[in-house]
């Protein structure tokens, strides 16, 4: 079983609303971020929750957001361990109408500043 | 839809108490409720999310009006009657 | 949730629960009382401040820390804690960067490596706000950082436990590695003190 992702991918949380369990807080769904790393696996908390033995086990990743794409404002980043099944590739495609979209802060991903 | 526990950028819980309280219990039921929840994921009777999900899943207004441990304890009951381990009104004597 | 419930009936209440778990052979007293010394005694913010003394004075060491956590403290005989393993992460301030930690969906915490959790980290003030306006809430702990510092939250939303590494105050290469220990205090390694 290889990751998914790795340190470096551009990746864009689910936007679910999940009627139970889940460890994707609702300020960071359907958000653009970036891998900081792979953290190593854990049983998925949204299947582990629900108290069956069923839960598969997921790779866990710290995927930095910068504030500005969280809040709409902001110089911070907030990084959050999110299970693999939270994480999509981010299309580049959707990146390019992003980046030309004023207001948006794309830029800011990534960069020298982005993650440690 | 998010539970109430999902409170990352919620607004209106006003300034930070930053007091350095560190007495981890402060009566001797919290601690019994500590030991209680460690023995009970320890012994495998339940998980630490489902622990999790049964204090997200208390009644929004009750979750904000009950203090740490107090939400540690109803988790606890919850669970337990759920498992059938005790029965609901058990406590209640 | 209590409905207006006093302490002594939740004490009542969880004493008949203790009995109850006895009696049917789910818990035993003994083992409870010995978790609880195990985490009063063991669990201490001087064992985070161990850590940093340690990574202060000890190049390899620092290196080793920041790579793999989880090992480097095992070095030390010690763990981030908690009623299952948990994989530790240290984050370095430097001179442009500040880390602040915290976990807005419950309360996960490095209980071993930090002692009990204040009672502020536990707060809905301090989990609602810190993701959100950083600066302010690290201004109400006293703590102003020049503007071009860049601040990174870490949000604890899975099994990995997080310590800050503070920077080493200047006019301190006189002191050994306890003396250098005895500076840090438990807030710093949150990240919502500097030294």
């Amino acid at each position: 079983m290889s990751d998914r992702f790795s340190a470096g991918a551009r990746v864009r949380t689910v936007h679910h609303d999940p009627p139970h369990h889940t460890r994707l807080p609702r300020y960071a769904r359907g958000k653009r971020g970036t891998v900081v790393e792979p953290e190593g696996r854990a049983l998925l908390a949204d299947r582990n929750a629900q108290g069956r033995g069923d839960a598969p086990l997921e790779q866990v990743y710290a995927v930095s957001f910068p504030a500005r794409e969280l809040w709409g404002e902001g110089d911070h980043d907030v990084v959050l361990d999110l299970f693999e099944s939270y994480l999509e590739d981010d299309d580049p495609g959707d990146r390019a109408e992003a980046a030309a979209a004023p207001g948006t802060s794309r830029a800011q991903t990534g960069g020298k500043d982005g993650k440690p | 839809m998010a539970r109430i526990n999902d409170v990352g950028g919620l607004q209106g819980f006003g300034p930070i108490d930053t007091a350095d309280d560190t007495e981890p219990f402060h009566a001797d039921w919290e601690a019994r409720v500590f030991a209680l929840n460690s023995a009970l994921i320890a012994g495998k009777v339940y998980n630490l999310d489902e622990f999790r999900d049964a204090i997200e899943s208390m009644a929004p207004a009750d979750y904000l009006a009950a203090s740490y441990y107090e939400r540690w304890f109803f988790a606890i009951r919850t669970l337990l009657e759920r498992k059938g381990v005790i029965e609901a009104g058990e406590l209640d004597v | 949730m209590t409905g207006g419930h006093t302490d002594a009936d939740i004490s009542r209440r969880v004493r008949r629960l203790e009995t109850l778990l006895e009696d049917r052979g789910i818990v035993a007293g003994a083992a409870l009382d010995e978790t609880l010394d195990a985490f009063l005694s063991g669990a201490s913010p001087a064992n985070g401040a161990r850590v940093v003394a340690r990574a202060w004075t000890d190049a390899d060491f620092r290196t080793r820390l920041l790579a793999d956590g989880t090992s480097a403290v095992a070095e030390l005989g010690l763990s981030a804690g908690g009623v299952q393993p948990q994989r530790l992460r240290v984050v370095e301030n430097t001179p442009d960067t500040h880390n602040v930690v915290v976990c807005t969906l419950c309360s996960c915490y490095p209980v071993r490596l930090l002692g009990p959790s204040p009672s502020w980290y536990k707060s809905e003030a301090y989990r609602s706000r810190v993701v959100r306006e950083p600066r302010a809430v690290l201004e109400e702990f006293g703590v102003r950082l020049p503007d071009a510092t860049r601040i990174t939250v870490w949000d604890s939303t899975s099994e990995t436990r997080y310590m800050v590494l503070p920077m080493r105050p200047s006019g301190t290469s006189h002191l050994d590695e306890p003396a250098l220990a005895r500076l840090v205090p438990r807030n710093a390694l949150i990240g919502t003190a500097v030294l």
